[in-house]
Parts: structure tokens; sequence; C-alpha cells
């Protein structure tokens, strides 16, 4: 391929050069630089075409993409193509990952390696998520953005863990290497990356397409969640080394998911699939059955996969069930024991939490200083998943009373202590207490 | 609970469909937790890394007299160069090491292990002697084995094997490339080959690879440079890189459609590669004295 060199000007397709300053990195299609356009910093991905299959409808669909513009604010997305060179190589510049972003495969790998530019020597700096609301956040976000992209008619294509950049502080999620994506139906030569492609294009089959994603955007919410491979087992590991008739067996023609209900062949391995062994227990069963339906049924019914919205409400409900308790310990309600109906209990120290019921879902609430619950959690027909509806508070005057502050923009009613019904107007708040109850519209909630 | 069920490996010839792949005896495993009620490691945010699969880049080095000068001068500072560019490669799925094996009168490891890419340093070498490739086979053979270098309890990639020489063997090179063609990590590896300057003999160097695709030739300080790096930074990503697709999905993809599939791909890579490079003006190896 032509390499840039740094310093080397690119012509952009409608006037104006983009000025090579350094390499951010390498894909399987070509290399992305750092570049000056305009007075400020981009990312110019510049393609290998002779990597490629139909170079010229590439560059169309990308025109395309740029055109329709992103399906969110959660996409970097390209924004504009380079002048064709003679020979016919082409590029495109995108936005620059912001700060406080890490990209994905750092977190899979608890770190990020910084290297010291004088000696070469890679230092390892600790990549994790802050809050366990964090990397829950993160999940809803990811698929959400997938709602999205599929919603406007269209698919990645090649969904694997390279293509986020995550905040490990608030869960916020940029997806990027947006320019396989194309109108579902069509592919412009991309397969996937091994372990994240479905397994019919594995066995070649099907091309990438909207199914095809579905089943890439349940490996990575695997990977995130359990840290580990969903086919890597027993059955997997026997074989000592992965060769190509190895790949095409265990991901394709015969993948078996670890923790196949029916099938036992394939189980994680002590020492190896350690992650996996130790979260498998703690997530509850709602979201383990998802993943097992992702990995069973769906690895041959591409119908049977979970569709987006599906996976957004499981993870909502799962946020909603996280439980920080005074002693430090933060997990979901399913770790804590159910001390009955309506209470959750710590384990380790004991302390009780109450829980609250909504009217739109069939599951219970609990309830600890901090907690918070979502517009989309009290407003049917809303999506918004971050913006912060409620919070459970300490009265700042009478410290030990605890009660819920109306953060929403919507007036309220609850009932008080005295037995009656009180407007709470947008930043106002009532106590929690026995008989409690929640008018918050259409839906309604009851200690 | 049948699905809670969690299995020790038991990695035994017999249980491995591809008992050619020499395996341990056994491998030790960490003993069970004493599973006590009130165990507190349950972190949902605790995890160690993901499980990895593990790819071992063997360099395999003449650094016989001939080598002196020039060609050692370049090739030490590219590795240096290299080592850092291709750290990454692995990214979060495969984890890289690599192992350097010089062969001039003696045969020589670098290092005594395969090391983990994040850590190595290239320790620079010096060249003198007689090219004994052979005896590197034999050693090779010898060491790309589950009870020597290739120990990894985890999952393995075919390990990529990258030959570098500038002249003919001074030993018995056939029969050592015998022994080594024997071995099922050679026959599923990924193998390169660089021939240095104009006495570099191409067709043993095919014969190492298993096609002249994966041959190149480097005549100056510059090619040799450009085409380890194109060489070490193809193979290492061969296996975890996103691929492109064939546009014939009409039928399925049976063993021998994906027999050798990387190796050949890597050919044709590395031909392509090969092929859009601009000759450099630098002075040949050879020239200038």
């Amino acid at each position: 391929m032509i390499e840039l060199e740094i310093g080397q000007e690119v012509e952009m397709e409608f006037g104006g050069k983009a000025k090579v300053l350094s390499v951010i990195g390498s894909g399987g299609q070509g290399i992305v630089y750092l570049v000056r356009f305009n007075g400020q910093k981009w990312a110019l991905k510049w393609y290998d075409i002779n990597k490629m299959s139909k170079p010229a409808a590439f560059r169309k669909n990308l025109q395309n993409n740029i055109n329709d513009g992103p399906p969110s604010n959660k996409f970097l997305w390209p924004k504009y193509l380079t002048k064709e060179a003679e020979d016919g190589t082409f590029g495109y510049i995108m936005e620059l990952k912001p700060e406080g972003f890490d990209s994905f495969v750092d977190i899979l790998n608890t770190y990020k390696l910084e290297i010291d530019p004088l000696t070469g020597r890679g230092v390892k700096r600790p990549v994790k998520f802050n809050t366990l609301s964090a990397m829950v956040t993160c999940v809803i976000n990811i698929v959400n953005a997938f709602r999205q992209l599929h919603r406007a008619g269209k698919s990645y294509q090649d969904l694997n863990d390279g293509g986020f950049f995550i905040n490990v502080n608030t869960g916020a999620v940029l997806v990027c290497d947006c320019d396989n994506i194309a109108p579902d139906g069509s592919n412009f030569g991309i397969g996937g990356k091994p372990g994240y492609m479905a397994p019919e294009v594995v066995r070649g089959i099907a091309q990438p397409n909207v199914q095809t994603d579905k089943y890439s955007l349940a490996v990575v919410l695997f990977k995130l969640l359990f840290r580990g491979d969903p086919m890597e087992g027993e059955k997997v590991v026997r074989d000592v080394c992965l060769t190509e008739s190895s790949e095409l067996k265990h991901y394709g023609q015969n993948a078996v998911f670890v923790y196949d209900p029916d099938d036992d062949s394939n189980r994680p391995v002590r020492g190896i699939h350690d992650n996996i062994i130790k979260f498998w227990r703690i997530y509850p069963d709602y979201i383990k059955d998802a993943f097992i339906r992702s990995f069973t049924t769906g690895v041959s019914d591409p119908t049977k996969r979970i569709i987006e919205n599906e996976w957004q409400k499981l993870f909502i409900r799962l946020r909603s069930e996280i439980i920080q308790c005074g002693c430090g310990r933060t997990n979901f309600s399913s770790m804590f024991i159910h001390q009955n109906e309506k209470t959750f209990k710590c384990p380790k120290c004991g302390m009780e939490f109450v829980t609250i019921g909504f009217s739109n879902r069939d599951y219970r609430t609990p309830l600890y200083l901090g907690c918070k619950f979502y517009t989309c959690e009290i407003l049917p027909e809303s999506d918004d998943f971050t913006a912060v509806a409620g919070e459970l508070v300490e009265n700042k005057l009478k410290p030990g009373v605890l009660g819920i502050k109306n953060c929403s923009d919507r007036q309220w009613k609850a009932k008080m202590p005295d037995g009656k019904f009180y407007d709470i107007a947008p930043g106002k708040g009532f106590p929690v207490w026995q008989g409690l109850e929640i008018d918050f519209g259409e839906v309604k909630a009851q200690i | 609970m049948s699905n809670e069920r969690v299995t020790e490996p038991e990695v035994n010839a017999n249980a491995n469909p591809l008992d050619d792949f020499d395996t341990k005896e056994t491998v030790s495993t960490a003993p069970e937790s004493d599973n006590s009620i009130l165990d507190f490691d349950d972190d949902p945010l605790s995890a160690t890394s993901v499980s990895k699969k593990s790819l071992v880049i063997f360099f395999l080095i003449d650094t016989s007299g001939s080598m002196k000068g020039k060609k050692m001068g370049e090739l030490n500072t590219v590795m240096e160069e290299l080592i850092p560019e291709i750290r990454r490669v692995g990214e979060a799925d495969t984890e890289v090491k690599v192992a350097v094996l010089t062969f001039s009168t003696e045969v020589r490891w670098m290092y005594s292990n395969p090391i983990p890419i994040e850590d190595f340093e290239w320790a620079r070498l010096r060249a003198s002697g007689v090219t004994s490739m052979g005896a590197a086979f034999k050693e090779l053979n010898h060491r790309m084995s589950r009870n020597s270098f290739l120990n990894s309890p985890s999952l393995s990639f075919a390990p990529v094997i990258f030959l570098m020489t500038d002249g003919y063997p001074s030993d018995d090179y056939k029969e050592g490339l015998r022994e080594l063609q024997t071995n099922s990590w050679y026959k599923f590896g990924l193998k390169a080959a660089l021939g240095i300057g104009q006495e570099a003999n191409d067709n043993i160097l095919a014969e190492f690879t298993g096609s002249k695709d994966t041959v190149v030739h480097a005549y100056s300080g510059g090619q040799l440079a450009q085409m380890i790096k194109i060489i070490a930074v193809t193979s290492s990503q061969i296996g975890s890189k996103s691929m492109t697709l064939s546009d014939d999905t009409s039928h399925e993809l049976a063993e021998e459609d994906v027999f050798a599939a990387k190796q050949k791909l890597l050919g044709q890579q590395i031909q392509e590669l090969v092929s859009t490079q601009t000759d450099g003006d630098d002075v040949p190896f050879d020239t200038g004295w």
C-alpha cells in the first residue's frame, strides 16, 4: 500500500489539504493518521485499496454515509472524503477521540500500555470501570447505539472490540470505525473479526447484515460483562492449536456456548476462563437467559437473536437492581439475600434494603442512599436512560431522614405519612416511608 | 447443577483430536476453591484480563560472518524499532510472545524462553562464523513443543516462523528441514522468509516456507527494513484482524476450503505489499566497498 509520509499533504474532495502529522494506528484495511485540516486536528483513515474487493463501491457507500450523517452523537462518523488519487487511493477524515475515553480493548486487557517515547519501554496504566453503574450504563449505550443504527436501515458489519471508545467514569460510548457501515443487505467486502463473526459468516453462507450484527453485539456484551469468549471452553482448548479448521468448527459449524444448558461439552476451564466462571454466578437469571438464547438457538436461527430493544430493557432493569451497600459492597440484587418479598439484605454486613414497585414492571427496585431512576423508567414513551428523574437523598435539614428528590421537569404527586397526596414540584422531595405511593402520571410506584 | 460444572483441563494425547500436537502430560491447575459460603470475591468489576490465545513469533536469524557490517547493523536497528511498533498487534485476543534463534557456527536462543512482546528488549546481535541452518531447523523442531516453548495452558494460534538469511547453508539443511516438517506446529504455522543480498537462495527459502509467495528478497538496507516490517506486521496480524470476505456465499465452507488459508493469505498480502514498495536509490549491500 502507499503509506503517507509525515508532513505530506492530502487533497480533500471539496478543497483544502490535510497535512499528515503522525501515525495513530493501523488496521486490517489501512492506516489512521493524525492530520491538520482547516486549522483543526482530525483523524485520517487512509485505505489500502489493494485489500479491498470493490474500492469504488466502498467509496460511494462512504459518500452516502457522510451525506446521511450519523444516527446519533454516539458515532465517530466519517466527515469528509479525500480527493481520489490517480491510482484510486483515498481516505476520509473524522473527528478525533475526545479526552477521557479509553478503547474497549484496553478495558478488556484491564490496562493501557503507554510507551515512553525515549526508551520505547511500555508502562501499564490500569483501565477499569469506576462504578458498576457506569459499566451497565456503557452496555445500555452500546445497545442503544446499534438500535439507532439498525433503525436507520444500516448494519455495522464488522462489530468487534476495536470499535468502541468508552468513558469508564460515566459509561459514555463512542462507536468508531464506522466506515464499513452499509445499508442492510449490502456488503463491500468486509467479513469481520474472528471470534465476533456470526457462525453463518464463518461458515461462508452469509454476508454481514443486521442479523449477524446482533450476534456480534451479543459477543461484545458478553466479553464486556463476563470477560471471556462465549464459545471458548473445554472443547476448544482440547484442540491445543487453533488452526483454520478448528476455527471453522468451533466458531461456525459446531459452535457451542460455554454455558449451554443442554450441552456441557464446552464448559469454561478453571485456570484459563476464571473470569467467566466467577461472573456467571453473579448475574441474575434474566441476563444469563438472554445470553443462553443468543448463543444456543440464536446460533442456528438468526431470527431468534435478541433484538436491541430487548437488551436495552434487560440492562435498564439490571442497572436499577444494583445495590450499593453502606459496608462498601456493590453488587446486583441477585447477590443479596432476598429477605422477603419486599426486602433485600446484605450477606456481608446485614444491612436491609427496602424496595419500591413500579406499575410498569413486574420486579421491585431496591432503594439505597444515592440510588437513581431515569426518565425512561417513569415515562412510557421516553427512551431517555441518561437523564436522572429521581434520586434517593438524605434530607439536608433533618440528617438521617431519607427521601426521594424529584430531579425531573414534571410535577409528581406523593402520599405523605399523613395519608394525603401532595404535589411534588421539580427540585422538591418527600420522605420514604412504609405507605409511600408516588404518582408520576401514567406510571405509579408503591413501597 | 449441570450448567454450573466447571471443567479441569484434561489435555492429553487421547482426548486431543489433533493428537499430532504433542501435549504435556498434565496441566497444573489451581486447587479447587474451598467454596466457603461467605466468599466475597464477587465484585462484578474485579475482572482480570480477558483470556487470551497465545501466539509465538519465532525469528530465525542468520548471524554468520557474511552478515557482518551493514546487514547486521540494519537488522539490529530495524528489530529494535519494530518490537515497540508491533506491541499492540495482539489487542485483547492474543498474547504475543517473541523468540529469537540465531544461527552461525553455533545455534543460540536470544532468551531461554519466549518473552511477551510488551516486555521484549532486543539484544543486539553480532555476526561471525558459518551458516548452520540445518542445526537451526533441528533446534526449532525441538523447542516447538508443548513441553518446551509452546507451553501456554490456554489455546494457541499456530506460530509465526520468520527466517532471515544472506547465504547458502553450510550444513545439511535438508535433513534439518525434514525433521522440522514432521512438527505439527510447523505444518500449521505461518512461515515467511527473507533473503538478504545476492547470495541468499530463494529456492531454499521457498522449501522452508512451502511456497514462493512467502519469500521476499532485500538487496539494500532500506529494503531490508521494509521487508522485515511487512512480514512481521502482516503475519502477526493475520489471526486477529478483521478479514475480508469472498464474494461467493453460495456454498458452505468445508475443512479443505480453509486448510492453510492463513498461509495463502499471508502469501497474497506479502506479494501485494512488496509490489507497491518503491525502490529507493539505496546503495546495494554488495557495492561501494
